[in-house]
């Protein structure tokens, strides 16, 4: 039954079922997540901060795949982007008494220009030279933050005291903190759902797949991968503010650290790159496994994402939603072709 | 009828060796214009080079408008579709979401892009396989897909590199059909084609390269009694 | 900090650590140049060697450089395993699963390593190697020597087995043509063994000699991993002879930038030049890379 590129066309149009499309809604999931995480709140009130540090985690895992996922170019520099959010609050808010609010916003432009130079530099590059180029970026912010002592306090750091209140809230009480941890985590669930069923976000796939074929549908790469550098690196500073409060000591070595850049890119990968809610599953199952083996492990808890990065590789090369989705596609498509 | 496509002293150099050397075509709309050569004569070199793929001296113009400083992606947006020689489907994506992507250029919104889609699928028949991956597609199957991704955008000039090669005779009679129908509804085409077959039936016009130069331009028959041509492929054959 | 004499204390200084740099960075560009894998957990591997050194002198006390001996060996060998086990399931496949598996490679022996160890800076404490020579009025620590010599015939062994014997003509053709190696008989899954057995080998070595002179520390191993892209891009990556120039130049890259600019920044000058390389001459400084043919 093979349907010749001659054969006649719109024959019986009446006649032929609903086309499969393509546009499911990812809001009744989003609505899951928001509803567990509420849930959390009331069920474990004694576990906020492991609430709080999960989401954040989610959030710039979610964010870097952007990116790292749907545009297919890896970063392991997004650390510099965590640092950049929290230092912006914390500078700010020592120095000109700035609101964290303004302050949230002068940290996404900041990150996004940053992101807009750093790509116009490093796109051109390839595969594994894009990756070792993101390093080398990162690592010499870092070092920008330990030597610029008059600004950011060197490697002692840096503290925030005192922050304006957003209507009357105080922003370092855990319980307020976990309620901003789990907005920001929708914002960016939100913004990656809504870019990526539109024109943008396919046209993201269509970098990551083949530029050359890209070209030809009429995409510039150059443009598109900025673009999603620039949502990515916003985003993920906006979670860099929060953190930044949340730890209310600031210092380069965990900010900045390429161990943190490595742990946003592999809860991605793990969880599943290109997929909404993979780098959710990722951190979620990452930090599951962490307070299991917490007395085990102690501090060499990145042991688990070693291991899991490698058998993921070599087991489940999409990610663990990414092969869930791919058996999805093939099933859908099982049933309209029976249908 | 109008001037679709047209070349001036088009010149590829890969180092020292000379891939395209001053070659010169033009294309109407609605014609349907071959390229052919023995291997390595530079075809798919030259058409690199008119689709912005690769860097090239020379003057290329479309519609009037000078194009040979665009990037590819530019030249596709004014209206140059064109296929590859190895189909390069989206591997990680369905079927539908490949001509999608494609879809968007010219489409407001994802709704109005998944219509361009489907009716580009239902074009080359392959809308029943929309939700498929594209990475389970058999090699005829891959081709449509290729060609369904190029008129997405809906394109008013159609390059079309080796599209026949590999097909069975019932796929090549479709698909020559095909293209001729393309050609009837306004398109101008430009193919690189082995397969004389299609050359013969399609083209109004066949420029010949070999070792980068134009040696021949004419009508089918006429060229391919040309000496020159005739001595470019028996030469090229034993190499 | 003028005059000639700490400049060219400041100049062996730096040749002397790049000496240990192209040692590193050499096993990684080898790597790269024959199999096309960036190793991740190199810099791991060679925490591996500094702590093997460690235990060697602390449990029968003996002297680093007697350890080499039985570190190299063992370098080769998991080099091998891993490589057999792990890496050579991904060499075909397309895209980053072999840098994300070395990657977490690494993770995983630094993290194991913490779990023996601990957080604390371990060393050995060499009597005879904390002592220095004066040469023409520079000061030479004994230690640094030593690594530099060592560095000099490990680096002419591999120099030697690469382009006089046999084994490295078939390395060289499988770096350059793969395919072609295998049309004439190369079984290029055992050079990939060996080479990467081979680049393990100079890494746990490379630990060795370093542990009388730094504080060896379990997640140290990523800076080490940065040290050695640093060296194989500056030096064109897949080319040996280019390590062993990108590695004395970063030494002393650094050596001059913190003596002349600002010493809180050493680590960023090697990235600087890094990146200026990386940007503008992707080739590396040292002529061409090993391409394909």
């Amino acid at each position: 039954m093979t349907q010749g590129p001659d054969a006649p066309r719109g024959a019986a149009p009446a006649a032929r079922p609903p086309r499969p499309s393509l546009l499911a809604s990812p809001w009744p999931r989003l609505a899951l997540v928001a509803a567990a995480f509420a849930a959390w709140y009331f069920v474990f009130p004694s576990a906020l901060s492991l609430g709080i540090t999960l989401m954040l985690l989610a959030g710039w895992a979610t964010a870097w795949d952007l990116l790292g996922g749907w545009t297919g170019q890896a970063s392991l520099g997004h650390a510099a982007f965590v640092g950049l959010g929290a230092y912006t609050v914390g500078v700010t808010a020592a120095n000109f008494d700035l609101a964290p609010w303004w302050a949230a916003l002068l940290a996404m432009a900041a990150a996004a220009l940053l992101a807009l130079l750093w790509g116009r530099l490093t796109f051109g590059l390839r595969g594994a030279y894009f990756v070792l180029s993101t390093i080398a970026i990162a690592e010499i912010l870092r070092l920008v933050a330990i030597n610029e002592r008059r600004l950011t306090g060197g490697a002692v750091g840096l503290f925030i005291f005192d922050l304006q209140e957003p209507f009357g809230l105080d922003l370092f009480s855990r319980h307020v903190e976990f309620w901003f941890s789990l907005g920001y985590l929708l914002l960016v669930l939100v913004v990656v759902a809504l870019v990526t069923r539109g024109r943008l976000g396919y046209q993201m796939r269509a970098v990551r797949e083949d530029e050359a074929s890209a070209q030809a549908a009429g995409i510039n790469p150059v443009a598109v991968k900025s673009w999603a550098f620039v949502l990515s690196a916003a985003l993920t500073a906006l979670g860099g503010c929060l953190y930044g409060v949340f730890l209310s000591a600031l210092q380069p070595q965990p900010l900045f650290e390429l161990h943190l850049s490595v742990r946003i890119a592999l809860v991605a990968i793990i969880g599943g790159r290109g997929t909404l809610f993979g780098p959710l599953v990722g951190a979620a199952l990452i930090t599951l496994a962490a307070e299991l083996f917490r007395t085990t492990f102690a501090q060499a808890n990145l042991l688990i994402y070693g291991l899991l990065i490698v058998l993921v590789v070599l087991f489940m090369p999409r990610g663990i939603m990414g092969e869930l989705e791919r058996r999805v596609v093939r099933r859908r498509y099982a049933k309209s072709a029976r249908g | 009828m109008p001037r679709a496509l047209e070349a001036e002293g088009v010149t590829v150099r890969f180092g020292g060796l000379v891939a395209v050397n001053g070659v010169s075509l033009a294309l109407d709309e609605g014609a349907i214009l071959g390229l052919i050569g023995p291997n390595g004569a530079g075809k798919s070199t030259l058409f690199n080079a008119l689709t912005g793929y690769v860097k090239a001296r020379g003057q290329v113009s479309f519609y009037g408008r000078r194009v040979d400083r665009l990037q590819p992606y530019a030249r596709t947006r004014l209206g140059m579709g064109r296929t590859f020689q190895i189909e390069r489907p989206f591997e990680g994506l369905t079927v539908l979401e490949n001509v999608l992507i494609p879809a968007f250029l010219r489409a407001a919104g994802p709704a109005e892009a998944e219509r361009v889609a489907y009716a580009a699928l239902e074009q080359v028949g392959l809308a029943d396989r929309a939700l498929q991956p594209s990475s389970d597609l058999n090699l005829a199957r891959r081709r449509r897909l290729e060609l369904a991704k190029a008129l997405a955008v809906q394109p008013k000039v159609l390059f079309l590199d080796e599209l026949m090669a590999g097909l069975n005779p019932p796929a090549l009679k479709e698909m020559i059909g095909f293209v001729r129908s393309l050609a009837d509804s306004g398109l101008a085409i430009i193919m690189v084609e082995h397969i004389m077959e299609a050359v013969t039936e399609l083209c109004e016009e066949v420029i010949v390269l070999a070792f980068g130069e134009k040696i021949a331009h004419g009508t089918p028959q006429v060229v391919m009694n040309d000496e020159r041509v005739v001595e470019a492929y028996l030469g090229g054959a034993d190499e | 900090m003028e005059g000639l004499a700490p400049f060219l204390q400041n100049l062996s200084g730096g040749l002397l650590i790049g000496g240990i740099y192209a040692l590193i960075g050499v096993g990684l560009s080898l790597i790269f140049g024959v199999m096309r894998v960036i190793n991740f957990a190199h810099g791991e591997f060679v925490m591996l060697g500094m702590y093997l050194a460690i235990v060697l002198f602390v449990q029968l006390g003996l002297d680093p450089y007697v350890s080499l001996l039985i570190a190299a060996p063992a370098g080769f060998l998991v080099g091998m395993v891993v490589q057999r086990l792990v890496i050579a399931r991904l060499v075909d496949i397309p895209g980053d699963s072999t840098l994300l598996v070395t990657l977490g490679l690494g993770l995983v022996i630094s993290n194991v390593l913490f779990l023996v160890f601990g957080a604390e800076p371990k060393s050995i404490y060499l009597p005879y190697a904390t002592r220095t020579v004066m040469l023409a009025g520079i000061r030479l620590p004994v230690a640094q020597l030593i690594a530099g010599g060592v560095t000099l015939v490990l680096i002419t062994g591999l120099w030697l087995l690469l382009t006089r014997t046999e084994l490295g003509r078939a390395v060289r053709a499988t770096a350059q043509n793969r395919l072609g190696a295998e049309l004439v008989g190369i079984d290029t899954p055992r050079i990939h063994a060996l080479v990467f057995g081979v680049g393990m080998a100079l890494a746990m070595a490379a630990g060795v000699i370093l542990a009388p002179l730094l504080f060896a520390i379990p997640t140290a191993g990523a800076s080490y991993t940065l040290k050695a892209f640093v060296v194989t891009v500056l030096g064109g990556l897949g080319s040996v002879p280019g390590a062993i120039g990108g590695g004395l130049l970063l030494g002393v890259v650094e050596f001059m930038g913190a003596s002349y600019l600002s010493s809180g920044y050493r680590d960023a000058y090697g990235l600087f030049a890094f990146l200026l390389v990386l940007l503008l001459r992707p080739e590396g400084l040292f002529g061409r890379t090993v391409k394909r043919v």
